[in-house]
């Protein structure tokens, strides 16, 4: 059974617009996970819808780590590691996908956003617990969604928080005492088709490499055909 | 000094010599300081030899930032020009909060200190920037989707 982390508030609702909304009327409370049982509007990446079918997860933690943004930009990771060792509880075949999707044999099983504004940094998590998205509701192209009840899995949102919520505190006090790198070598030894082809799209272009490594600045790094190349942002494709 | 360094710093002043053009500047002088030991002094300028017509100015474009990007500093602020705000790191701009809605600034547009002007995406974290000081934007100098260095100029608030 594991504690709650010292130092973190925790709130349930049972209906919000999205926990990031929630989350960032709370600042004044952070750090503080704002858990909610339904969401009206819940939101992915660049306004992407995140359908949340009932019985799934669906939190933000905001926090007011008081770090430039290219160093809150490296809680992607953090979450990412956290959120993995949330999931190793209950199912195995877990691997990452830059910078910060956990993948299910494979599958997408949970999504992560981050947004940072005034000083406040808003980390959202959403997995899919007791079912997934129909494949004809995600985009084309996209990795094909499971959920933990499909590898036979039953968790509640609420028994899903806490280790999720104690693995953040543990990374997220590693990265403040020593940096970046354990935390990208931890990511790194969880990498998904890591010196393998991956292609990464960003909004102008395409790029298709083979995905060496992430670099010290948390950068995708990948060896095409052209040369060397380092993203900061991107849209990974296997 | 790495290949990165000198890309980064090649860009830095690849776009203040298009600030330059773009504003009828004679001369910009810059110090960025990126670390105890990593200082850039920079003073770009050229010859007038009249003064502009003064006609409603376009939005101006820098020239799209190289897509292979330099590892970004972690900390301290970019020094900054009067009226420019600077990249406070590496990624992808947006000038929308997401696809299908207004941007957050039109040229002309009068704005807040502290209001959001864009964001800039790394590692799949959305930054909202914000205006560092209350003004009119002069010029957006950016462009939605495209990745932008550390201290590359975004906009011109005066």
């Amino acid at each position: 059974m594991t504690d709650w982390p010292a130092g973190y508030g925790r709130i349930v609702l049972d209906e919000v617009t999205s926990t990031m909304t929630a989350a960032a009327l709370r600042v004044a409370d952070a750090p503080l996970w704002v858990l909610a049982r339904r969401q009206t509007a819940a939101k992915g990446r660049r306004g992407r819808v995140w359908h949340m079918p009932a019985g799934n997860f669906a939190a933000s933690l905001v926090m007011r780590p008081g770090d430039a943004p290219a160093q809150l930009a490296l809680r992607s990771f953090v979450a990412a590691l956290a959120l993995r060792d949330a999931l190793a509880l209950h199912v195995a075949a877990l691997a990452l996908k830059w910078p910060n999707d956990v993948l299910l044999a494979g599958d997408k099983v949970a999504g992560i956003l981050l947004e940072s504004t005034g000083g406040a940094l808003i980390i959202g998590i959403g997995v899919n617990l007791a079912a997934a998205p129909a494949p004809d509701a995600v985009e084309p192209g996209a990795l094909r969604p499971t959920a933990l009840a499909d590898h036979g899995v039953t968790v509640t949102p609420e028994d899903f928080l806490t280790p999720l919520a104690a693995a953040f505190a543990q990374w997220e006090a590693r990265f403040v005492r020593d940096g970046f790198d354990p935390i990208r070598t931890a990511w790194l030894a969880h990498a998904a088709r890591l010196g393998e082809q991956i292609t990464a799209r960003t909004p102008r272009d395409t790029f298709t490499g083979r995905f060496d490594t992430v670099d010290s600045a948390g950068n995708l790094v990948l060896a095409t055909a052209t040369g060397r190349i380092t993203l900061p942002a991107a849209d990974v494709h296997f | 000094m790495t290949q990165n360094t000198h890309d980064s710093d090649t860009a830095f002043i690849a776009a203040l010599a298009a600030l330059l053009t773009s504003n009828d500047l004679t001369e910009i002088e810059v110090t960025r300081s990126s670390g105890d030991d990593n200082m850039l002094n920079v003073r770009v300028s050229r010859q007038m030899t009249a003064a502009p017509v003064q006609a409603p100015a376009p939005v101006q474009h820098v020239v799209a930032a190289p897509a292979v990007a330099a590892p970004a500093p972690v900390s301290s602020d970019p020094s900054s020009l009067p009226g420019v705000v600077a990249s406070p790191m590496v990624g992808t701009v947006y000038l929308q909060a997401e696809p299908g809605t207004p941007a957050f600034v039109t040229v002309g547009a009068q704005v807040a200190e502290g209001q959001t002007i864009l964001i800039i995406e790394a590692m799949k974290t959305m930054n909202q920037i914000p205006a560092p000081r209350a003004g009119t934007v002069k010029r957006i100098l950016v462009e939605d989707g495209r990745p932008v260095e550390y201290g590359a100029p975004l906009m011109i608030i005066e």
